[in-house]
């Protein structure tokens, strides 16, 4: 039998529950939701099927509503169903995978498996979302055929956008099952897999809730301040902007105040139990119901003059009063600032002499001992724990990155300086001539071992390719300052921008250019794709504005003129060059960065897609033939035998994307948008998105490629700018629009329907090329364009003018 | 001329758009209906006597289209030398298509006529399913193509219609119905058949058929605080909502006109003349004040003093456009002779049919009450106004 998922069963509908019923929905699984029935009912609701469901059904409810979204389209709910574990219990018996998400408390997870165990089919997988209880004890005395599908399957919240999954085996799971979860986990619900052992907290809750812990321990006892520690531990150090305490305000305090007296109870060691005792004033918080966001105040609050003017508090712990904000400042912040690498960054902060670097350090370097410390306990490997803190912790580096890049030597010098004991594994490491944890050799990630004291393949799936390790074994056959292009293997090779926000420039395309040239000769298809870092992160966030901008302002417009007509020429190419392109986007993908993926033969996207045409914000419109390839997509998918169709009804919706400049929240958004179309390809996981858009290019190449027929295009003509006046007309005297709105949203129509010209006649598309330019060059002539564009750098934000 | 009578005046009930007990049944089946039961209503008249259906329509397309004044009369079993036509002035249309109908009699070229109107906005959408508006003309100037919530803000703004007002207007307008309706007062409603689709055993649907006795958009339960809550969806800042503006509605009505001649012949019984019917155009922008001026001038021309008219039927089309009129006219405190049991923003509007559905309405409250003189008059898009004066036989 060949295993599959076809329906799941998710048990829990709190905020994880629900997060991973939507992200099974998402994925296109069939998924059925139970809650338990409520305690309070009258014996009247009791009678009331509605009333017995009232738990499940708000937690359903809420998978409408919440922001950021966990479905990835709000109708992908229609394929979660909902119950109650009393009436609707045996809709258990023919899941494929039944996940538990219920309280953490160990007699109810018992009796719950109990009742699974007797009505599940024998070979189904059940699996705990556990955070903290030991998988040993849920299972017992449950049956064999039980305990060998059973495991611990650890999301992180939201669930939608984290992208740790951890996997506790239990003692008794059964290899294949494990194995079959992984790759259900990573290629279809998207997730980062770390292999955990059945230990208090698992990795990334252990090391992070320690981490978090002994921070505030030091915080006390060197006497800094809240906002001091969060300058500190946040984007500085490559951790996330909410740092330490505003992470605490969002995960909730009560809940890393849980996590933390979990810990306390379940280490044996006395003085490890010490790094899980939370400071008096977190207690006190607890108590006085500060916890957070979800109590409008925890280490943080924002209050409201009677003017409406927010102001920022921070609470000061010794006194727990609020106080007012006030940015922190240290010198080796002033550094860190100054340093290029982010490398380059941790060093400035640890190694400096302030009280804040001696703050940083002593975290940092208890930290370190800490995670060493802890292998083999909690997991295997240096891998696993750094994935952990970045998959589940948004860092940008793990504890071992951490530690290679302020220099395992250095520091550990530092470290037995300071009187600290350093882990005899790492120290023999050291002694051994190993400098650090990590190494790449021939495209080929390697990781210290502790246990065969040697460098280890890091092992990834086929589909795991990372463009950074193929530069490193010498797979860059061409690049410039902007871009490279990356040997694939197989014939196909990768266009990789590599500016910031991987933003369209002059250079770019001409290396695009330059690319496809290279590939002509030597490959059989090219992607487009990049793997910077973030989240979501930026396949490209748009064109680069200095350049056209500053050729506006130097009225050097003839430049601009000749620059969009290479852009049209090298779009142009990729649609009709005699080899497959195939763009790979994730994350953002504006402007320019969507028109490159919309120009492609085909497009493999992540799930997590930002797609629009955003380009009115700063006063242009899309010149990289997104015009054009926008309203073809929407045409092309009329079959050819429909001849008498209303073009308005496909106009519409095209020009509103653009001239509201539309932006996906979702792949699945893109798709029904009219930016994806039905034969592009979705990909749940970020990391094997290169390598599936590789295989999408070889499959073409298979299947015979040929380019496509260059042919007339059907266009609504003269009839859209009438339609297009009419309601400018509404907005502008509604005051949803400005002048300047109207004058670019009247263009754009004109652009989109190709001109003046017969309305439904067919035009060569390279008429709407024409249009787009000569339009983008028109409205660079206009101040209020240019006042936009600048806005734009300025603020990061646009401009309503 | 001749005087022309008219005899009998009925409408169905005005159903809510898409949501409404119409959203299954076609506007010719609403209008081959309300034809018939008009003729069945007029003792001593047949179909064959009827010479011409004029029917009002203001998106005559699709389902409306090709001709609905022929085609609802041959649905209806009215015989072949029945002819028929379809009349156009938006929200006007059934109004003007009794007064030609009524024109035809006074000119002694027919002796019974029908003028009527229908309008499914469930099958049709305002404006059409094709709008075009006119490319090279919007350059210049595009407030003819304005929507009409906009020009409802216009005259908000313009003339100093607060929100309040409105609120206020249309919390009476729902409330004046609900009491009409719990009072049994439509009674020239005809209970028409209405379709619906509904799901069988086996998954397949089928058609089903009911009757539909009332108009479905009323809201006893408006409060003008409920009101107060609503957004306006027309303008950042407007006042203009969903709550003080007029229902979307599927609704069909007929009116049989007859000569002095036809009526003797016949033995019918006459209930009012129309006894002048104008038209005027005003700014496109600002659409709604067409009232404020179709009402003096059709009162002009007939001679008769404002103060004696007796009731009035203004259309709703929105509370600003409806209170800036009422108040050029000076009958701010006459609000017991107008729309005395309700408005399209409780009844709905449904545009051609509109001008048809009034004057039924109109002519059952000036029957009941006695009333000698009734002005119906609406706004129309575009910027126009029409008026009519009506008045009761003996």
């Amino acid at each position: 039998m060949v295993r599959k998922i076809r329906k799941a069963a998710v048990v829990g509908s709190g905020v994880m529950g629900g997060g991973i019923a939507a992200l099974l929905a998402s994925a296109g699984i069939k998924t059925v939701m139970l809650d338990i029935v409520p305690f309070d009912l009258s014996d009247e609701e009791k009678k009331d099927p509605a009333a017995r469901n009232r738990i499940v059904k708000a937690g359903y409810d809420h998978l409408l509503t919440i922001q950021p979204a966990l479905l990835m389209q709000p109708k992908d709910i229609d394929l979660i169903s909902i119950g109650n574990l009393e009436d609707d219990f045996d809709q258990l018996a023919d899941c494929d995978w039944i996940v538990e998400v219920v309280v953490e408390n160990l007699k109810i997870k018992q009796d719950l498996f109990a009742r699974i165990d007797k009505i599940r089919r024998a070979g189904s997988i059940v699996s705990s979302n556990t955070s903290g209880i030991p998988l040993k004890a849920m299972s017992e005395g449950l049956s064999a055929d039980f305990r060998k599908h059973f495991l611990g399957t650890h999301f992180f919240n939201p669930v939608r956008y984290m992208h740790l999954l951890e996997i506790i085996p239990g003692q008794e799971t059964a290899p294949e099952i494990l194995a079959f979860m992984a790759d259900f986990g990573e290629r279809i619900m998207g997730k980062g897999i770390v292999w955990a052992k059945d230990t208090p907290n698992f990795v990334g809750n252990r090391i992070g809730v320690q981490g978090m812990v002994k921070t505030m321990q030091l915080m006390v006892s060197e006497d800094l301040s809240v906002t001091e520690v969060d300058a500190l531990f946040g984007p500085a150090m490559g951790r996330p902007k909410t740092a330490m305490f505003k992470t605490a305000d969002l995960v909730g305090l009560d809940t890393l105040g849980h996590v933390a007296r979990n810990s306390y109870d379940l280490v044996n060691d006395e003085s490890e139990k010490k790094d899980f005792i939370l400071p008096d004033f977190f207690d006190q918080m607890i108590e006085k119901k500060m916890l957070g966001k979800k109590t409008q105040g925890g280490f943080y609050k924002t209050e409201l003059t009677p003017e409406w003017k927010k102001i920022r508090k921070v609470l000061n712990p010794a006194t727990m009063a609020y106080e007012d904000w006030h940015k922190a400042e240290f010198p080796c912040l002033a550094a860190a600032k100054k340093a290029k690498t982010p490398a380059e960054k941790l060093q400035a902060i640890v190694y400096g002499d302030d009280k804040g670097a001696v703050f940083a350090w002593k975290a940092v370097a208890d930290q370190l001992i800490y995670s060493a410390n802890r292998i083999p306990e909690i997991s295997d490997t240096v891998v696993e724990i750094d994935n952990a803190m970045k998959w589940g912790y948004n860092f940008e580096m793990g504890p071992f990155e951490t530690w290679d890049a302020i220099g395992v030597k250095q520091s550990v010098a530092k470290m037995e300086n300071d009187g600290l004991t350093v882990p005899e594994k790492v120290t023999q490491m050291l002694a051994a001539g190993v400098e650090s944890f990590y190494k790449t050799e021939d495209g080929k990630r390697f990781f210290y071992d502790f246990d065969s004291k040697a460098y280890q393949e890091i092992a990834v799936s086929a589909s795991n390719i990372s463009l950074a390790a193929l530069k490193g074994a010498g797979g860059r056959v061409k690049s410039c300052a902007s871009a490279s292009l990356v040997d694939l293997g197989d014939g196909v090779f990768c266009c990789e921008f590599h500016t910031k926000m991987n933003a369209l420039n002059a250079e770019i395309i001409q290396f695009l250019n330059e690319s496809m040239d290279y590939v002509e000769e030597n490959g059989v298809g090219l992607v487009i794709g990049n793997q910077a870092g973030g989240m979501p992160g930026a396949f490209s966030a748009g064109a680069d504005l200095v350049q056209v901008g500053t050729a506006a302002r130097e009225n050097r417009l003839e430049e601009v003129d000749a620059m969009i007509k290479s852009l049209h020429e090298v779009v142009q190419r990729e649609t009709y060059s005699p080899f497959p392109v195939v763009a790979a986007p994730y994350g953002l993908a504006l402007g320019g960065g969507c028109e490159v993926c919309l120009a492609a033969d085909r497009i493999v996207s992540h799930a997590e897609l930002y797609m629009g045409l955003v380009e009115i914000g700063v006063g242009l419109l899309p010149a990289g033939g997104g015009c054009k390839n926008l309203w073809k997509r929407a045409v092309t998918t009329i079959p050819a035998n429909v001849t008498d169709v209303d073009l308005a009804k496909y106009f519409i919706p095209t020009f509103m994307s653009i001239a509201t400049a539309k932006v996906s929240m979702s792949a699945a958004e893109a798709r029904a948008n009219g930016f994806l179309g039905p034969n592009d390809r979705i990909v749940f996981n970020r990391d094997l998105l290169i390598g599936e858009a590789k295989k999408e290019v070889l499959r073409m190449v298979d299947q015979g490629y040929a380019p496509p027929v260059k042919r007339p295009l059907k266009v609504l003509g003269a009839a859209a700018e009438g339609m297009v006046n009419g309601e400018i007309f509404n907005m502008l005297s509604a005051g949803f629009v400005t002048e300047h709105d109207a004058f670019l949203a009247r263009r754009i129509a004109t652009v989109i329907a190709g001109g003046d010209v017969r309305t439904n006649s067919e035009i060569d598309e390279d008429v709407i090329l024409s249009l787009e330019r000569a339009a983008f060059v028109d409205f660079l002539k206009e101040e209020k364009t240019l006042a936009r564009i600048e806005n734009m750098l300025k603020t990061g934000k646009p401009l309503r003018n | 001329m001749r005087d022309a009578y008219i005899v009998t005046s009925v409408r169905t009930p005005g159903c809510r758009r898409a949501k409404g007990a119409f959203k299954d049944t076609r506007p010719e089946d609403l209008l081959s209906f309300i034809l018939g039961a008009a003729v069945d209503k007029t003792p001593g008249l047949e179909k064959k006597d009827v010479e011409d259906l004029m029917i009002g329509c203001s998106f005559p397309e699709a389902e409306q289209g090709l001709n609905i004044g022929r085609i609802a009369g041959q649905i209806g079993g009215f015989p072949d030398a029945v002819s028929g036509a379809t009349i156009n002035r938006f929200c006007s249309s059934g109004l003007e298509a009794i007064a030609q109908a009524s024109l035809r009699v006074m000119a002694g070229w027919s002796e019974v006529t029908i003028g009527g109107g229908v309008e499914s906005m469930t099958y049709v959408p305002m404006g059409g399913n094709l709008p075009r508006p006119h490319p090279e003309y919007t350059r210049m100037q595009a407030d003819l193509y304005a929507s009409m919530g906009i020009t409802a803000e216009n005259v908000a703004k313009r003339y100093d219609v607060s929100r309040e007002a409105q609120d206020e207007f249309a919390c009476n307008s729902q409330l004046k119905a609900a009491d009409a309706q719990k009072n049994g007062h439509f009674t020239e409603i005809v209970p028409t058949p209405a379709a619906r689709y509904v799901q069988t055993a086996d998954g397949t649907y089928k058609r089903e058929t009911f009757l539909q006795e009332f108009d479905d958009g009323v809201r006893a339960t408006t409060t003008v605080e409920g009101l107060a809550k609503l957004r306006p969806v027309f303008a950042v800042n407007g006042s203009v909502t969903a709550g003080n503006s007029s229902q979307t509605t599927d609704g069909a009505a007929a009116t049989i006109i007859a000569s002095e001649a036809a009526v003797q012949k016949l033995g019918l019984k006459p209930v009012a003349k129309l006894k002048c019917y104008t038209t005027v155009g005003c700014k496109a922008d600002e659409m709604g004040v067409g009232p404020a001026y179709a009402i003096p001038k059709v009162l002009q021309m007939a001679g008769v003093d404002i103060k004696d008219v007796g009731l009035f039927e203004i259309n709703e089309a929105f509370a600003s456009q409806a209170i800036y009129c009422i108040r050029e006219l000076g009958l701010e405190n006459d609000m017991d002779k107008i729309n005395v049991n309700g408005g399209a923003i409780a009844l709905g509007h449904p545009l051609g049919c509109t001008g048809a559905k009034l004057c039924a309405t109109l002519l059952r409250n000036m029957r009941d009450r006695g009333v000698k003189y009734g002005v119906e008059s609406m706004c129309i898009g575009g910027g126009m106004g029409a008026a009519a004066l009506f008045e009761l036989c003996d």
